[in-house]
């Protein structure tokens, strides 16, 4: 942390309000450790305690005052018996670190008996809830091998050829990659990486890849953009215009759309650009009769519909 | 005097007294008030609000409860303030470092709940987070009613309910609500954001937690009222990996040579179960019972071309 804007009161305030029971506590910890624990730089602890010596309580005479004491590299602070203890958690900050701890306790890997595991359930019971039950993070599926070798190529820079299925073409296919980064996203998870076959930056998801073969070449690290997992529309995909009825309005929420305009008698339209067909077919199969293309390739849905009826051994659509 | 001082002033004074104090002699005991009577007030309002935002509890009180008229004070009563010490070890606080920066919760910072148990003991964190969850706009409100054991009321779907809640879970990229639901009178769970009004929040302690909390994640087709059915599905090999992934290998009913499976699901939302098999296209197929095979070739033939 190089540049650093001023703190305001109120961050100091929550620093202090941690920091001093703390400090309290023990016999002149170093000040060095103090501003690791507490993420600050010396400049910044010298600022707070030289104004928490002039602290305390009504008439501010000498013995109603904080003493603090430096001595070479080491700090003291006495008579703050009112701070003796850190301000209890707010439910949002309980919750983050029993979610935060769950979600790296079900990661592959992780001893659930270690200091993870019995830090969390004495967490939990100072918060006073069941550390087992109350907070449950499930981030999803991903072949475990799949998933260590993408993390362990990611470390090292080793390209990867993954057999990956495309969602948006129904077909598998052999990728080689540089793997950048092995994330996880909205219980998705994900792998950032550079790819030979498209010759750019792409995210996949792990959970589509039934394979990954580590190769003995390294890569060399290139900047990347940090993309969004979720499908970004390009301006040259096709456009398509749904008319959803208000059961089916789920679908502007939950895509990336250009557009929704209200038609009247509970129907909506909806303005999409759909680069893969496969995309597209899933989405009118779901919709079924809910939805109804009124501007693109109004043939998609009933072709698809055909062909899995052809499936199931009904070959004649009635009309 | 700089508004810190007078902020850590404040907190001093409001802990320390045995009875709620009233604005005109907190403005007096603390220094740093000054000004007209108008923006002194202002500016203690506003400390207080600050205070309270970052989970203060300052409390307002009568200043002698026989005698209403005398008018309120203010406080912060120390048990509501302390944090109760969980007692972790230096490796225990480090591990629990780690997960903090590893995992990124919408809406929550994670620096200062560590502060208060201790600080970062050393040791470095991963890089980038290694997963991110969605926040939820009602999730420390539950969180706050679920570890005080008080019933909250919301609607949900345009129907009124009252829950004791019991678990939160993060599932299929959302977040739930577990809890006994009043109406139905057994144990539901609610999708937080299908929950269309701020929770309202009852007593504390209103209620006892079952000693089995959480159960398996919830399924789409199993989120329904309908009377459930085995619904029995066919993936071909191509998708059957992922397929038994979803599901899990007690869900597999059928291993076939050719590399496909039959899943054998508990079916009481029908459309979801539809919506599970059709993502699959022509590589999966309704096998039974024939009710829902009807189901889905109705749906198909109705497919507008």
């Amino acid at each position: 942390m190089t540049t650093r804007r001023r703190a305001s009161a109120e961050e100091s305030l929550r620093r202090l309000l941690a920091l001093v029971p703390w400090v309290a506590g023990r016999d002149g910890p170093r000040v060095e450790e103090v501003c690791a624990r507490f993420g600050c730089t010396e400049a910044e602890l010298m600022e707070d305690l030289e104004l928490l010596f002039m602290c305390g309580l009504y008439p501010f005479t000498p013995d109603t005052l904080v003493e603090v004491t430096m001595e070479e590299d080491r700090v003291w602070i006495r008579y703050a018996n009112f701070f003796s203890r850190p301000l209890r958690l707010t439910p949002a900050e309980g919750l983050f670190l029993l979610a935060a701890g769950t979600t790296l306790l079900a990661l592959p890997g992780t001893d659930s008996e270690g200091p993870l595991g019995t830090g969390l359930a004495k967490l939990a019971a100072a918060l006073g809830v069941s550390p087992e039950e109350a907070v449950g993070v499930e981030l999803g599926h991903a072949p475990p091998e799949v998933l260590a070798t993408l993390q362990r190529a990611a470390a090292d820079h080793k390209q990867v050829v993954i057999d990956y299925y495309s969602y948006g073409r129904d077909g598998w296919g052999r990728r080689t990659i540089d793997p950048h980064r092995v994330f996880n996203a909205t219980g998705q998870w994900y792998v950032d990486a550079w790819c030979h076959d498209a010759v750019g930056e792409r995210v996949f998801r792990i959970d589509r890849m039934r394979a990954a073969e580590l190769l003995d070449i390294t890569f060399d690290p290139r900047p990347i953009n940090g993309t969004t997992p979720t499908y970004s529309p390009r301006p040259h995909d096709p456009v398509v215009v749904l008319e959803l009825d208000d059961q089916s309005r789920w679908v502007a929420e939950q895509y990336p759309n250009e557009g929704v305009e209200h038609v009247g008698s509970g129907k909506w339209r909806v303005r999409l650009r759909v680069s893969e067909r496969a995309w597209l077919e899933r989405l009118l199969l779901r919709l079924g009769p809910r939805a109804r293309v009124v501007d693109g390739d109004a043939s998609v849905g009933a072709a698809a519909a055909e062909r899995v009826l052809a499936r199931y051994g009904v070959s004649v659509r009635s009309q | 005097m700089t508004r810190l001082e007078r902020l850590i002033n404040l907190v001093a004074a409001l802990l320390e007294t045995d009875r709620p104090i009233p604005r005109a002699e907190l403005q007096q005991r603390v220094p740093g008030y000054e000004g007209s009577a108008p923006s002194v007030r202002r500016a203690f309002e506003r400390d207080k609000d600050a205070l309270r935002n970052m989970g203060v509890p300052i409390t307002v009180e009568p200043l002698d409860p026989a005698v209403p008229e005398m008018g309120e004070g203010y406080r912060i009563r120390r048990e509501q303030y302390e944090l109760a010490d969980p007692g972790l070890e230096t490796d225990e606080l480090a591990a629990l470092h780690l997960a903090a920066s590893a995992v990124r919760l919408e809406g929550a910072g994670g620096q200062e709940a560590l502060w208060k148990l201790g600080g970062a003991p050393g040791g470095e964190g991963p890089d980038g987070p290694l997963a991110a969850l969605p926040g939820g706009e009602h999730l420390p409100t539950l969180f706050a009613a679920m570890s005080e054991r008080r019933t909250v009321s919301f609607t949900y779907r345009g129907v009124e309910r009252s829950v004791d809640p019991f678990w939160l879970t993060f599932a299929n990229g959302r977040w739930y609500l577990g809890g006994n639901d009043h109406l139905r009178g057994e144990e539901r769970r609610f999708r937080l954001d299908r929950i269309e009004t701020p929770p309202a929040v009852g007593e504390p302690g209103a209620f006892d937690r079952p000693a089995l909390g959480r159960r398996a994640s919830p399924q789409p087709w199993r989120l329904g009222d309908e009377e459930e059915v085995e619904g029995l599905l066919l993936v071909d090999a191509h998708q059957a990996d992922w397929a038994v992934a979803q599901v899990g290998e007690a869900s597999v009913r059928e291993s076939r040579p050719d590399g496909a499976v039959v899943l054998a699901l508990p079916v009481s939302n029908r459309e979801a179960f539809r919506s599970f098999a059709l993502g699959f296209l022509d590589h999966a197929e309704i096998l039974g019972p024939p009710a829902l095979r009807r189901d889905v070739l109705d749906w198909l033939e109705a497919v507008p071309g």
